[in-house]
């Protein structure tokens, strides 16, 4: 009886083991499709940050869109905003942020966010969390009300991306899902 | 003068039975030469079509023969009948008689797989038709091309779910043996990023209904 319950302890261990071990040891496929995911919601976020900022788009939905662009950081996360009229670089709460980028003082704004890649591949963390950076650069144009162009600046900006695997309970079974959250966006460099 | 009377008889006796020996034995050389002839045709002959018969099975079994397996089958059986007493001609009937068993097996097994894949196929393709109802709508909201079509869009698409709280699941890979998900969401919430992103990049894996045929819970999987 002892020994069948050695037995099982070690296969039990094993099985632990394997498990762990198959959520550590990702598969290059596995681990592209990751590095997929999360520079998928950067381009999610740019088109949030699009809509944000357009003043064609209602108050409800633009406050709507927040509420989805927030969901994508983590708590506490900041965004940098900078200006070809100051050195300084002042951080936001990204909520905050978002709210001034809706109530922009310009007739018309366009934000486009091109060359969207990994400066720094995901990496695994001793947590288990994957963390990397991926670049952005932000063209931003304002325009008056004659579709004048007032002011117009392009920033490179750097987003931390943190990838962690977690579990869920839909439906009476447990999901194992990778949640990607963004962090800080910090500001490397603005230019006219 | 009654000798030499004799004697002429005699003589015409000599000639008659020299002239019916002659008669005789020309007619049988004669004779003996056609059946001659014939066996020494008929021998050709069987040698042609052992000649002909080893080309032929030779031909089927190294796959030089561009005949189709019918014919194939249909030479096989004309060889066979002629009976050939030829011990290299018995081998290869028996190595041809072998061969065409194995390819017209061959034959059943791929046409049998061909089924099945059609079958399959039928199959698979009414089962994606079985989602076009939602398909649709994904790709109406995404393709909209302002926000009040959109959630027009979505006020009908709303209509196939249970409640606006329906959790959507969104498979990134399937890679290893294991399914890896996006962070699930609703469906409410999924219908608002088609309009937001105005993108469907995904495709229905799986649906689950109540019992009002509403759906009740939604798997999708990235292209």
């Amino acid at each position: 009886m002892r020994k069948i319950s050695v037995i099982m302890a070690v296969v039990f261990s094993l099985m632990i083991g394997f498990s762990a071990l198959a959520q550590d040891d990702l598969s290059p496929e596995r681990k592209q499709a990751i590095d997929s995911l999360a520079l998928e919601k950067v381009r999610d976020l740019s088109k949030y940050v699009s809509i944000i900022g357009n003043k064609s788009t209602p108050w409800s939905e633009a406050n709507r869109v927040i509420d989805r662009a927030e969901e994508l950081f983590m708590s506490g996360a900041e965004m940098g905003v900078s200006s070809l009229s100051s050195p300084e670089v002042r951080y936001y709460n990204v909520r905050q942020y978002f709210e001034r980028l809706m109530r922009l003082n310009y007739d018309r704004v366009e934000i486009e966010w091109f060359k969207i890649e990994y400066v720094s591949d995901l990496q695994r963390q001793p947590d288990g969390t994957y963390v990397g950076v991926i670049t952005i650069f932000q063209k931003f144009s304002a325009y008056d009300k004659e579709g004048g162009l007032i002011y117009e600046d392009t920033t490179k900006k750097d987003i931390t991306v943190y990838v962690k695997r977690k579990e869920t309970q839909i439906g009476g079974r447990i999901i194992g899902f990778w949640d990607v959250l963004l962090g800080d966006i910090r500001v490397k460099e603005t230019k006219k | 003068m009654i000798t030499k009377q004799r004697f002429l008889k005699s003589t015409r006796q000599i000639a008659m039975m020299v002239l019916i020996a002659l008669v005789s034995l020309g007619g049988a050389t004669g004779c003996k030469s056609k059946k001659n002839i014939a066996k020494d045709k008929a021998a050709a002959e069987y040698a042609s079509k052992v000649e002909m018969a080893k080309k032929d099975l030779n031909s089927i079994l190294d796959g030089t023969s561009t005949w189709s397996l019918a014919e194939k089958e249909q030479r096989f059986q004309t060889i066979k009948s002629w009976n050939l007493e030829d011990t290299e001609v018995q081998s290869l009937l028996d190595k041809v008689e072998d061969k065409l068993a194995r390819d017209r097996a061959d034959v059943q097994r791929k046409a049998e797989e061909e089924r099945l894949r059609k079958e399959e196929e039928t199959r698979l393709k009414s089962e994606a038709n079985k989602y076009d109802p939602i398909e649709n709508y994904f790709k109406a909201i995404a393709a909209s091309p302002d926000a009040v079509t959109a959630n027009e869009k979505i006020a009908g698409a709303m209509q196939l779910f249970s409640t606006p709280d329906v959790p959507v699941l969104i498979i990134i890979s399937q890679a290893g043996g294991f399914n890896d998900y996006d962070r699930p969401t609703t469906i409410s919430k999924y219908l608002d990023y088609l309009k937001d992103q105005k993108t469907y990049n995904s495709r229905v894996n799986q649906v689950k209904y109540d019992a009002n045929n509403r759906i009740s819970e939604l798997e999708l999987i990235k292209k």
